[in-house]
C-alpha cells in the first residue's frame, strides 16, 4: 500500500540520515516543482509566469475549495532536522537567508536554544490558535471560500479561520495585539498579498522553540502555479530579533480525495470538564502535560 | 460520493506499519536526537518503545488527546495503563472510530513510554482483537 | 362633531392602509438573486443569560424572553428533563458550558455578546463567530452528511425558501446549552432556523429546536440581529487562554 511504503521509507530515510550523515533523499514533488525549499521557490514562480488560473466572477484567481499543506515536518521545526519519535524529518522551509535559519540575534538564538527543550511551552499546545504564517503548516486543511471583497480560510483545526479582506483597508490601531493579528490583503495581478500587523507575538513558529515577539510583522503571499498547487511564501521582520528579514515558502495543495469532509476538530474539551465524566465511550477528563 | 456508508478520510498516514519500519524509527531515538518535540510527546521517552498487552477500560474520545485506559497484569499484579493518543480527528483520519475499542478489548498497544517512568504510554500503534493494526500519529502536527 | 370625528377616523384609517400598502424591505441580492445578508451582526437582548422572560439578578439583566411558540414562552420539558434542567440552574456558574470556554453550540452561537460576521457565496453562507474563533460553514447543496457526526456546532445545510436562509443543523453533541440558566438538549437535536433580512440593518431570526428525548414538542425563538456600522471587522476572544494568563487555567484530572 503506497502509504505504507511511504512511511517505511521515511523512517529508513530518517535513520539513513542520521548514520550516514548525507542530506535526507527527498524524491517526492509537489506540482511537478521539488519540495525541498529553495528549489521549490524558482520552479514554481517559473511556472507561475505562464500559468493561468481559472477565474472568480470578479476576475481573481479562483482558489475556492480543499487545501491542504505539503507538510515535510515543517510544523515541527521551520529549519531542518533529522526528526524523532513522532515527529518527522524535515528539510525545512525557510530560503532566505541561504543557510536556511532564522537569522537571530544573539540573544534571542539563546532563548530559542532554551525554548527548543520545552515543547510544552509551545502556545499550540495549549489551543492559541496558530497565526500567521504557522496556521498554514497545518496537516488538517482547511476550505478556502471567496465571498466578493474576501478570501476566507476555513481551518478544519482548532476550527480556525482567516477573514481576509481584499481591498487594502487601514490597519487595526497598534494597540490592540491578537493571535490573529490582522490581516489585510490585495490583488497584485494573480498573486494574494496579506499584510499582517497587530500580531501578539506570543507564538511560535513550529514547535522547536522559534518564538517571536510582538514587533512581527508577517506579509505572506499566494500564487497559483498550477490548477492544483499555490506557492505560499510568507517574510518575517523584526528588528529585535532578528539582523534581518527572513523568508520561507512552501507548497499548498488541493484535497482531492473523494467524499473528504471536514470534521470540528474543538481544541479543548472533555479534559477540563469535570462534570461531565463517564466511564466507557466518554467524555471525560484527562491529564494535559504542562510539566514545567 | 453521497449515499451511505463511511466515506474515506485519510489524509496522509499510515494502513498498516510492518516491525521493520518501527525498529528504524527507534534507531532514530537512540541515537539520541530529540531535539525536536511534539509537545505533546515530550513528557515520554522515544527510545524506549515499550508493548503492552491489556484489557480496554475505558476509551475518552475527546481533543485534544484521546486516552485509553488499559489494565495490564504482569507477574499477578495488574496495572492501570493510561494511553495517550492524537485527538479524535487525526485518529478518524488514520482509520478510527469512537468504537473501534470497546471496555472489554484485549488488544496491544506499542508506544512511548513517560520518562518519569510511570504507567503512561505515548501510542504508536494497536493491534485490535481482530488483529488490525492501527497507528496513532500521522506524520504531521496541528 | 359625530362627523368630524368620523371624518379623522376615516382618514386615520386611510393612513394605516397606506402605510401597509408601502412595499416591503426589498434585500440587497448576489448575482444569483439570492438575498444579501452580509455584514457583522450582533443581538441586543438577553437570550445568551435566559432564553424565556426573566427579572433581573446578580450579574444578569433582566429580558422579555425570546421563546415565541409556544405561546406563552414556557421551554416545553418533559418532567425528567425539567429536573435536569433546574439542577443546571442551580449550578449554571460552574456548569455553564461556556464558564469552560467550551464552544457555543447551535443556536447560541447567534446570540452569544460578541459579533457574528456573515460571509456569503452563490453556494455557501459562512457564520463566523468572535467567540473562539468558531465558524460555521453552511453548504447550499445537498451535501452527503458524514455518518456518526457529533459536535459541539452541530452539522448544517443551508437552502434558500423564498428570501428566507433555512439552515437545518443535527449532528450536535448533549454537551452544550442553550443559554447560562441551564436550558439543554441532547444528542438528538435537530435545530431549524430561518433567518430573513427584513430591514437594512436588521436579519429576523428564529431557531426552532426538536429534541424528543428532552422536550415534549417543538419550540421556536425569535430575535433580531443587528448590523454593526461601528466595526469593518470583527476582533477575537481566545476566552480559555485568557483564562489561562490570567492565572486561572481550566484543568481537569483523568478520572479514576
Amino acid at each position: 500500500m503506497i502509504r505504507t511504503s511511504l512511511f517505511a521509507a521515511l523512517t529508513v530515510a530518517a535513520t539513513a540520515a542520521l548514520v550516514a550523515q548525507e542530506p535526507i533523499p527527498q524524491p517526492r514533488t509537489s506540482g511537478g516543482c521539488p519540495v525541498e525549499s529553495r528549489a521549490f521557490h524558482d520552479c514554481a514562480t517559473a511556472k507561475a509566469r505562464t500559468f493561468k488560473p481559472t477565474r472568480t466572477r470578479d476576475g481573481h484567481p479562483d482558489f475556492q475549495g480543499y487545501w491542504r499543506s505539503r507538510n515535510n515536518g515543517i510544523a515541527y521545526d521551520v529549519e531542518s532536522g533529522p526528526g524523532s519519535f513522532a515527529v518527522p524529518p524535515t528539510l525545512g522551509e525557510i530560503i532566505e537567508p541561504a543557510d536556511k535559519k532564522i537569522p537571530y540575534q544573539p540573544w534571542a538564538l539563546a532563548r530559542r536554544n532554551e525554548l527548543r527543550t520545552k515543547g510544552f511551552e509551545d502556545p499550540q499546545g495549549h489551543c492559541a490558535p496558530s497565526g500567521a504564517p504557522r496556521k498554514n503548516n497545518t496537516l488538517f486543511g482547511w476550505r478556502i471560500i471567496q465571498p466578493r471583497g474576501y478570501v476566507v480560510f476555513l481551518y478544519e483545526s482548532m476550527h480556525d479561520y482567516r477573514i481576509i479582506p481584499t481591498d487594502g483597508r487601514q490597519h487595526l490601531p497598534k494597540s490592540i495585539k491578537m493571535w490573529h493579528g490582522d490581516p489585510v490583503g490585495r490583488w497584485e495581478g494573480d498573486t494574494l498579498v496579506v499584510d499582517y500587523t497587530n500580531l501578539n507575538g506570543k507564538h511560535w513558529f513550529d514547535m522547536s522553540g522559534n518564538f517571536q515577539s510582538e514587533n512581527i510583522h508577517v506579509v505572506e503571499r499566494y500564487t497559483m502555479f498550477t490548477p492544483d498547487t499555490i506557492h505560499f511564501v510568507a517574510t518575517i521582520e523584526d528588528a529585535t530579533m532578528y539582523t534581518r528579514p527572513w523568508t520561507l515558502n512552501f507548497s499548498l495543495e488541493r484535497n482531492k480525495e473523494p467524499g473528504y469532509y471536514q470534521l470540528e476538530y474543538a481544541c479543548h474539551e472533555g479534559e477540563r470538564d469535570l462534570q461531565h465524566f463517564t466511564d466507557d465511550t466518554g467524555r471525560g477528563e484527562s491529564k494535559t502535560f504542562r510539566e514545567k | 460520493m453521497g449515499g451511505a456508508g463511511r466515506v474515506s478520510k485519510r489524509v496522509g498516514g499510515c494502513g498498516s506499519l510492518d516491525a521493520p519500519g518501527w525498529a528504524a524509527l527507534f534507531l532514530v531515538l537512540a541515537s539520541g536526537a530529540l531535539l525536536h518535540a511534539h509537545h505533546s510527546v515530550l513528557a515520554y521517552d522515544g527510545a524506549t518503545p515499550t508493548t503492552l498487552t491489556g484489557t480496554v477500560v475505558k476509551v475518552l474520545w475527546q481533543n485534544p488527546h484521546a486516552y485509553i485506559d488499559l489494565d495490564v497484569t504482569a507477574d499477578g499484579t495488574r496495572t492501570r495503563w493510561i494511553v495517550e493518543n492524537e485527538g479524535p480527528v487525526a485518529l478518524e483520519r488514520l482509520g478510527w472510530t469512537k468504537s473501534t475499542l470497546t471496555p472489554g478489548d484485549v488488544v496491544t498497544i506499542t508506544g512511548a513510554r513517560a520518562r518519569d517512568g510511570g504507567a503512561r504510554l505515548r501510542c504508536a500503534s494497536v493491534t485490535l482483537v481482530d488483529a488490525r493494526r492501527l497507528p496513532c500519529f500521522a506524520s504531521g502536527g496541528t | 362633531m359625530m362627523a368630524l370625528s368620523a371624518l379623522i377616523a376615516a382618514a386615520f384609517a386611510a393612513t394605516l392602509t397606506a402605510q401597509q400598502a408601502a412595499p416591503a424591505y426589498r434585500p440587497p441580492r448576489l448575482p444569483n438573486g439570492h438575498p444579501d445578508l452580509q455584514g457583522i451582526w450582533q443581538v441586543r437582548n438577553t437570550a445568551n443569560w435566559n432564553l424565556q422572560a426573566h427579572g433581573g439578578s446578580y450579574k444578569t439583566p433582566a429580558g422579555l424572553g425570546v421563546v415565541v411558540d409556544p405561546p406563552e414562552g414556557l421551554i416545553p420539558y418533559r418532567p425528567e428533563a425539567l429536573a435536569i434542567k433546574e439542577k443546571n440552574w442551580a449550578s449554571r456558574e460552574t456548569a455553564d458550558p461556556l464558564e469552560k470556554c467550551y464552544l457555543a453550540g447551535v443556536p447560541r452561537t447567534m446570540y452569544l455578546p460578541y459579533p457574528l460576521q456573515i460571509l456569503q457565496t452563490e453556494t455557501e453562507v459562512a457564520i463566523l463567530s468572535e467567540y473562539v474563533h468558531t465558524w460555521r460553514w453552511i453548504p447550499l447543496t445537498p451535501l452527503a452528511r458524514y455518518p456518526g457526526y457529533e459536535s459541539w456546532m452541530g452539522d448544517p445545510r443551508g437552502r434558500w425558501d423564498g428570501d428566507t436562509l433555512v439552515i437545518e443543523t443535527v449532528g450536535h453533541n448533549d454537551q452544550t446549552w442553550f443559554d447560562h440558566a441551564g436550558n439543554f438538549h441532547s444528542d438528538a437535536l435537530k435545530v431549524t432556523e430561518r433567518l430573513r433580512r427584513t430591514a437594512a440593518d436588521v436579519i429576523t431570526y428564529e431557531a426552532t429546536m426538536e429534541d424528543a428525548k428532552v422536550f415534549t414538542r417543538p419550540w421556536t425563538i425569535r430575535m433580531p440581529l443587528y448590523l454593526h456600522r461601528d466595526m469593518d471587522r470583527i476582533l477575537e476572544n481566545e476566552c480559555y487562554i485568557y483564562a489561562e494568563e490570567a492565572g486561572k487555567p481550566i484543568r481537569g484530572e483523568h478520572p479514576k
